[in-house]
Order: C-alpha cells, then sequence, then structure tokens
C-alpha cells in the first residue's frame, strides 16, 4: 500500500519534470521574475543621460524689481543653485540669461533658448501679495512647454523651501542650537502592542521593521497559496482527466487503490509545485544578492530575521491544509469529467471560490484585518487559509479562534478526502456526459472504496 | 479448482440489467472465449471479474478466494479501448505499471526489454508512445498486461486494429501463455480466432448467456446443414433431392442447403452418377453461423 503509494508519487514527480511544458514554463516564470527584480536597476541604466541636472533659465535683473534686499532674482538663484549643488545628485541648475532691455525681448530670448535645447523652462519671480521682506516672499512662476512638469515644480519648491526657511533663519537672532532644533524633522515611531495574549503575537509589541515583515509574509503566503491552488490543482484535474480519457485509469485501478493513486497524485503534485516555488524564491534571492541589487534591498529594509517563527508556522500550517483542501476538490471534479476540452468549465467553481477567498484577504484584509468578514472568513473552511493567515500576521485572533479554524479546517479535509476518494473510485469510470449528482451517488454506493 | 470461478454474478444499472446471472469457469492454461453483440454485456462482464465494478449479486473466485486487493494485482489486462500514456516514455509506463503490480523495477526492466525483443522492435524501449504506431502501441499495451506474469489475463477484444502479421505474432504470443499455464478470458467478434483459440465459449446476448459450454460440444448440437461440393463437369436435379434447401453455383463446383444430414448422401450420389467428385464434405457449423444463428432466433 504505502510502497505504491510511493511509485505513484514517483511516476508524479518524474513525469512532470521531465514534461517539456512544465520546464518551460518554470523558465519563462524565472525569466520573468529576474527581469523584474532587476528592472529598476536596467531603466537607470538606460535613464543614465536624463540623470544630469535639468537646466532653468532666470532672467539676471539689474533693476530689483522685487523691492528687497533679501529677495531678488539673482540671490533667490543663487541660493537655488548653493541648496542644489550642495545635494549629492542635483535635481536642477539655474542658468542666467541677461536683460534686453524689453519684456518682450526677455521673452523671445528665454523661449528661443528652450527651443535650442539650451533649459527646460525658466522660472520668474514676482512681487507677491504678502508684499516685500521681511513680511513677504515673491510668488514663483514656472513657465515650460510640458504640461504639468511635476518632476521640476517640485523640486522647485522644496529647494524654494528650504531657501526660504534659511533666509528667513539668517534674519532672525536665532542660536545655531535653537535652528538645528527646529529643523530636525520629527520621526513618530511605531510599535504594536496587545492587549491580550493572542495566538499570532504571542503578546510582544513589534517594531515597524518587524510588522512590516508580518505583512510581507502574509502577502508572500496568500499569493504562494493562490498560486498552488490555482496551478497545481488545475495540474491534478487535468492529469486525472487526462488519465481517464485515455483509459489508463482502467489499467491503473486494477493495480493501485482509488485512494492510494489519487493522493498519490495529489502529494506528487505538492512535490513538483514546491519545487517549483524554491525555484522561484531561489531565483528572486539570487537577484536580490546580485551587487547592483543590494541597494533596494537594503532601501526597503528587508531583514529575514525579523520574521516571527511563530507566524511562519501557523502561515505554514494554514498553507498546507488549504492546499490539500482544494487539491482533493480538483482531483474529485478531475474525475468526473471524460475530456480534457471540459476541465476548465467544470473545475470553475472551485477556481472561483478560491479566488473570493483570496481577494477578499488581498484587497480587504490587508488593510483591514479586523472586520466581520474577516473574522467569519477564518472559520469557514475554503477561506480559513487565506483569512487566518492574514489575521494572525496583522490582527491578533485569540489561540482558541486559531485552534477552531485549524480543527474545522481538518475536518473538512478528512471528509473532503473521504468524499473525493469516492467522487474518484465512481467517476473514474463514467465516461460520456458529465454525471447527475443522482447517477453519482448510485455510482458511488456501488463501489467499496 | 479452476484459478477463475464465476459464479451467477448480476449487473444492474438503473433499470437495465446489464449482465443477468453468467457462470462459467477457467482452467489452467485455457482461453474461455466471451461472445456477444455490442452491448451485449461482455466488457461490464470483465470489468466485474477485473474488480473494476462489483457484480450486484454473485461471486467471483479467483484461485479458490474471493476478491481482494492481492487478487486484482495479479491479474493482467488488455483493455478494448487502449490505456497508455502518450507522452510519457515506454519503458517508464510499463515499469511504472508493473511496479504498482508489486514487481521490482528490475526484474520488471528484464522482463520488458525481452518483450520488446520478442515482438522485434527493442527500439521502443526509450521512445514515447505517441510516437508510435497504433499496432505498436497495441504490442506495447500487451506487454502492459503481461508484464508482471500474471496467472489470469483478461483480454477485451485483444487484436482489434492489428494488421494481419501483427495479429499472427500476438496470437502466437497468447497461445504461448495459455501453453504455459496461464488463464485467459478472451473476448472478441472475430469468431475465426474464437475458433482457434478456445476450448469453452459463452455467447452473450442482450445480457444473458445464451449459449455456453465445449466450443466442440456446441458445434456438435448445431445440425451439419452445408455440403460442398465439388466436381468436374455440371450436376443436374441436385434441387430435386429431398432435403435439400438450396443450391448456390461456385467457382469450381456447388454449395448446399439441406435441412437433415441424411440428404447428404443421394447427393453424393447423384454427382458421381454425372460426373467426377473432386471434393465433398459435409460441413461442420462455423461459429460465424452458430453466433448469427443464436443471436438471431433470440430475436424474434
Amino acid at each position: 500500500m504505502s510502497n505504491s503509494f510511493w511509485t505513484v508519487v514517483g511516476f508524479t514527480v518524474r513525469n512532470k519534470f521531465r514534461g517539456k511544458a512544465f520546464v518551460i514554463t518554470t523558465l519563462v516564470i524565472a525569466l520573468i521574475l529576474s527581469i523584474g527584480i532587476n528592472l529598476p536597476y536596467i531603466i537607470q541604466k538606460f535613464s543614465s543621460d536624463d540623470n544630469e541636472a535639468v537646466s532653468i533659465g532666470y532672467l539676471q535683473k539689474t533693476e530689483d524689481m522685487l523691492k528687497s534686499s533679501t529677495f531678488n532674482n539673482a540671490t533667490l538663484a543663487q541660493a537655488l543653485n548653493k541648496h542644489f549643488e550642495a545635494s549629492p545628485e542635483p535635481a536642477l541648475k539655474l542658468v542666467p540669461f541677461q536683460e534686453t532691455g524689453t519684456p518682450q525681448g526677455d521673452e523671445k530670448a528665454l523661449k528661443q533658448a528652450i527651443d535650442d535645447g539650451k533649459i527646460k523652462g525658466y522660472i520668474e519671480f514676482q512681487a507677491g501679495a504678502t508684499g516685500a521682506f521681511p513680511d513677504g516672499f515673491p510668488d514663483v512662476v514656472y513657465k515650460s512647454e510640458k504640461l504639468m512638469d511635476t518632476n521640476v515644480t517640485e523640486s522647485l519648491a522644496g529647494a524654494l523651501q528650504a531657501v526660504k526657511t534659511e533666509m528667513v533663519l539668517q534674519d532672525s537672532n536665532l542660536s545655531q542650537a535653537k535652528r538645528d532644533l527646529l529643523l530636525a524633522q520629527v520621526d513618530v515611531q511605531t510599535l504594536q502592542i496587545t492587549t491580550t495574549a493572542g495566538a499570532g503575537n504571542v503578546g510582544e509589541g513589534k517594531t515597524s521593521s518587524e510588522q512590516a515583515m508580518d505583512m510581507g509574509l502574509v502577502y508572500v503566503i496568500l499569493i504562494l497559496l493562490v498560486m498552488a491552488i490555482m496551478v497545481t490543482g488545475q495540474m491534478i484535474a487535468s492529469e486525472i482527466t487526462a488519465e481517464k480519457s485515455s483509459r489508463v485509469m482502467e489499467i491503473l485501478i486494477t493495480s493501485v487503490a482509488p485512494v492510494t493513486s489519487m493522493f498519490g497524485k495529489i502529494f506528487g503534485m505538492f512535490l513538483v509545485g514546491l519545487a517549483q516555488m524554491l525555484v522561484f524564491v531561489g531565483v528572486i534571492l539570487l537577484n536580490m544578492a546580485l551587487p547592483h541589487n543590494r541597494e533596494p534591498l537594503a532601501d526597503l529594509n528587508i531583514r529575514l530575521a525579523d520574521i516571527d517563527p511563530v507566524l511562519l508556522v501557523y502561515a505554514l500550517v494554514f498553507y498546507l491544509m488549504g492546499y490539500f483542501l482544494f487539491a482533493t476538490l480538483f482531483a474529485a471534479v478531475g474525475s468526473l469529467v471524460s475530456r480534457t476540452e471540459d476541465l476548465g468549465q467544470a473545475v470553475m467553481p472551485i477556481t472561483v471560490v478560491s479566488l473570493i477567498g483570496f481577494y477578499v484577504c488581498m484587497f480587504g484584509g490587508l488593510s483591514n484585518p479586523d472586520t466581520t468578514v474577516m473574522k467569519v472568513f477564518s472559520f469557514i473552511p475554503l477561506f480559513s487559509p487565506y483569512a487566518m493567515v492574514v489575521r494572525l500576521g496583522l490582527a491578533n485572533p485569540a489561540a482558541w479562534e486559531v485552534w477552531v479554524s485549524i480543527g474545522l479546517l481538518l475536518i473538512t479535509i478528512l471528509v473532503a478526502g473521504w468524499l473525493s476518494a469516492r467522487i474518484y473510485r465512481a467517476g473514474v469510470l463514467m465516461y460520456g456526459k458529465r454525471p447527475t449528482i443522482k447517477e453519482l451517488r448510485k455510482a458511488m454506493k456501488a463501489y467499496k472504496v | 479448482m479452476n484459478p477463475l470461478k464465476v459464479d451467477r454474478i448480476f449487473k444492474q444499472y438503473g433499470d437495465k440489467t446489464a449482465v443477468n446471472g453468467i457462470s462459467f469457469e477457467v482452467g489452467e492454461g485455457e482461453i474461455y472465449g466471451l461472445l456477444g453483440g455490442n452491448g451485449a454485456g461482455k466488457t461490464t462482464t470483465m470489468r466485474m471479474v477485473l474488480g473494476l465494478i462489483y457484480p450486484d449479486g454473485g461471486s467471483i473466485q479467483y484461485h479458490g478466494k474471493p476478491y481482494s486487493a492481492e487478487q486484482l494485482r495479479g491479474l493482467g489486462y488488455l483493455p478494448e479501448e487502449r490505456g497508455l500514456y502518450a507522452k510519457v516514455k515506454v519503458s517508464d509506463q510499463i515499469l511504472y505499471l508493473a511496479q504498482l503490480r508489486g514487481m521490482s523495477r528490475k526484474d520488471a526492466d528484464a522482463n520488458l526489454k525481452r518483450w520488446l525483443d520478442r515482438f522485434g522492435v527493442p527500439e521502443y524501449y526509450g521512445k514515447r508512445v505517441e510516437e508510435l504506431s497504433k499496432g505498436n502501441q497495441q504490442k506495447i499495451q500487451f506487454i502492459a498486461a503481461v508484464i508482471h506474469q500474471p496467472k489470469i489475463i483478461i483480454m477485451d477484444e485483444a487484436f482489434s486494429g492489428l494488421d494481419p502479421v501483427n495479429v499472427e505474432l500476438l496470437k502466437g504470443t497468447v497461445k504461448e501463455l495459455r501453453d504455459s499455464g496461464t488463464t485467459i478470458l478472451f473476448s472478441t467478434h472475430r469468431m475465426e480466432h474464437v475458433e482457434e483459440l478456445c476450448r469453452n465459449i459463452t455467447i452473450l446476448h442482450k445480457s444473458n448467456p445464451v449459449l455456453q459450454g465445449n466450443l466442440k460440444a456446441i458445434k456438435k448440437q448445431f445440425p451439419r446443414e452445408r455440403v460442398k461440393l465439388h466436381t468436374d463437369g455440371d450436376v443436374s436435379g441436385l434441387e430435386a433431392i429431398g432435403g435439400v434447401l438450396r443450391v448456390d453455383r461456385r467457382e469450381n463446383g456447388y454449395e448446399l442447403l439441406i435441412d437433415r444430414e441424411e440428404a447428404a448422401r443421394p447427393i453424393l450420389e447423384l454427382a458421381l452418377a454425372q460426373t467426377n467428385v473432386q471434393r465433398f464434405e459435409v460441413m461442420e457449423p462455423t461459429l460465424n453461423e452458430i453466433f448469427i444463428k443464436t443471436v438471431g432466433e433470440s430475436h424474434e
């Protein structure tokens, strides 16, 4: 019995690994992942020319139009240039233009400069509504051909803000220490606390990095689970249908108990799926470890050591149970269909249920893990593998809730496994149109599994 | 103790009776023929023997023991429709099936190579099934049925879709298996194969066994009513002989239909009186005729 189980597992795994389709799919996905991870670097490589500071023109007026010794065209432009030069990657550079004498002439000269590509646009300072310094600051107009040139305007606004602050401070009599205090950013740190000893985070506070890792882990588990269910489940169903339509099934059933062959296939596919995931994870880690990709990794503050081991264990438990529950259902449906063409339609209900669980958790649960919907979902066996993992990672469900959920899931797996095995046993020899539930029940009675 | 004993098995699908109380025994080194038209219940009977479906009544005994997983693994099965993995290598799937039947991979491998050599196609070992012609797929299917040296083999339409050369090849192999003591349950539409291979038969018609027993004995039950007459010249007046129902002119003589065996003698006498007789035979009924007669009669 156990011998034939491993024979089925071995055969399933071997055939998948040898199949061209599987190898090619895996390679293609690995390639896409690699490209995705390297994309920021690649884009950076291609656009390195644009990395130079954008030139912006301004008029160097002899007359102090703004009637302020602190804020005029020259001082502002100088201060701006000084500000940009001080930053490691200057975004803008201000280029002076001499007055022509008439406003029309000035405008023509500046437009000509834009047309020649010398500057991207030009900046004008006008007397502000608030009046002259020390009570006012000039209005700033940036003129360019582009619509919504936010890159430049944001850089300008940021720089002007800094310049203004600096100038005002210079004018005041604040001590250096006060100025530093004023300019220092206020940093709010978050620390998660728990009021009750829940199952997920065992009553310990979490730093923001740990919280981020929890969120990341939940995210990854959700995606891995939905992928495992969709891809591997489909493979299980289609393999069984193929065996049925090629009538290999008739020979198989006389050689090996249907339950053994079904669970052998499910387990074999699980190993195949796992190997595929490992390849993908390996590709991701390898790419992230490349020297040019290290920086973004560090920027994202990803530290594997911050993963909560309790959460990881729970997540794996729910992942495995979710996989096996859906896999048995896919196997049962696969055994009912005679032709591979009909399979897509037949597995639709399972696919939809799986996707509902996924989407609800992904787009509702991640931001609001404590809603009633999530609480209810975390007890419904087909949804709980998604929902409870979200709650474990991001909320703080009580231990009894988690264990009730696990218990319900286990019972469902056993019932579904038993039922699927019987459907499988009866279904694999029913050809022609898909059997009705009545026909199936009759057929199931005829077989001792 | 016969290796395979089927006792009044009965199977119903809904209101429809698929097999209605068939019994037979197959001895060691015997090929048992299961005949019947389409939908007569042959395949259902075979599936019950295989344990693919369970009879609603009656019992099946293998070497004196009832159905069990162990017994089932000892069976060999050649299904009517081909059942192989199209995209899997011959060696992989045959070894897989043999292992599932409890054979070690090494023994199975040796057996497979021997069989491929036996069929003169050792190069198929590493080929995928979809690359092979239909006839060659059939050989692989056959190997899948016998790889684990089963004591009992069930063959459903063993020779369908094969060219005459391959039919002879497989037929010879089946005979060898029989002579080495294998018990074979065999179904086919081809009566000449049954006549050549089977000792005992059952003819099924509309789920009922209508004719059963030793092939020679069955033939004896049916009157010999065809006479073959080959002569040098023409013979006149054959129609006038009492008991002659019909006279058909053939290439080198006549074929007559008589209603009783006694009518044969005056035919020969009349022919000898008129010309030289090359051949005269009161023919045994062929199984084909018996089959059509039996199945046809119960139509009425």
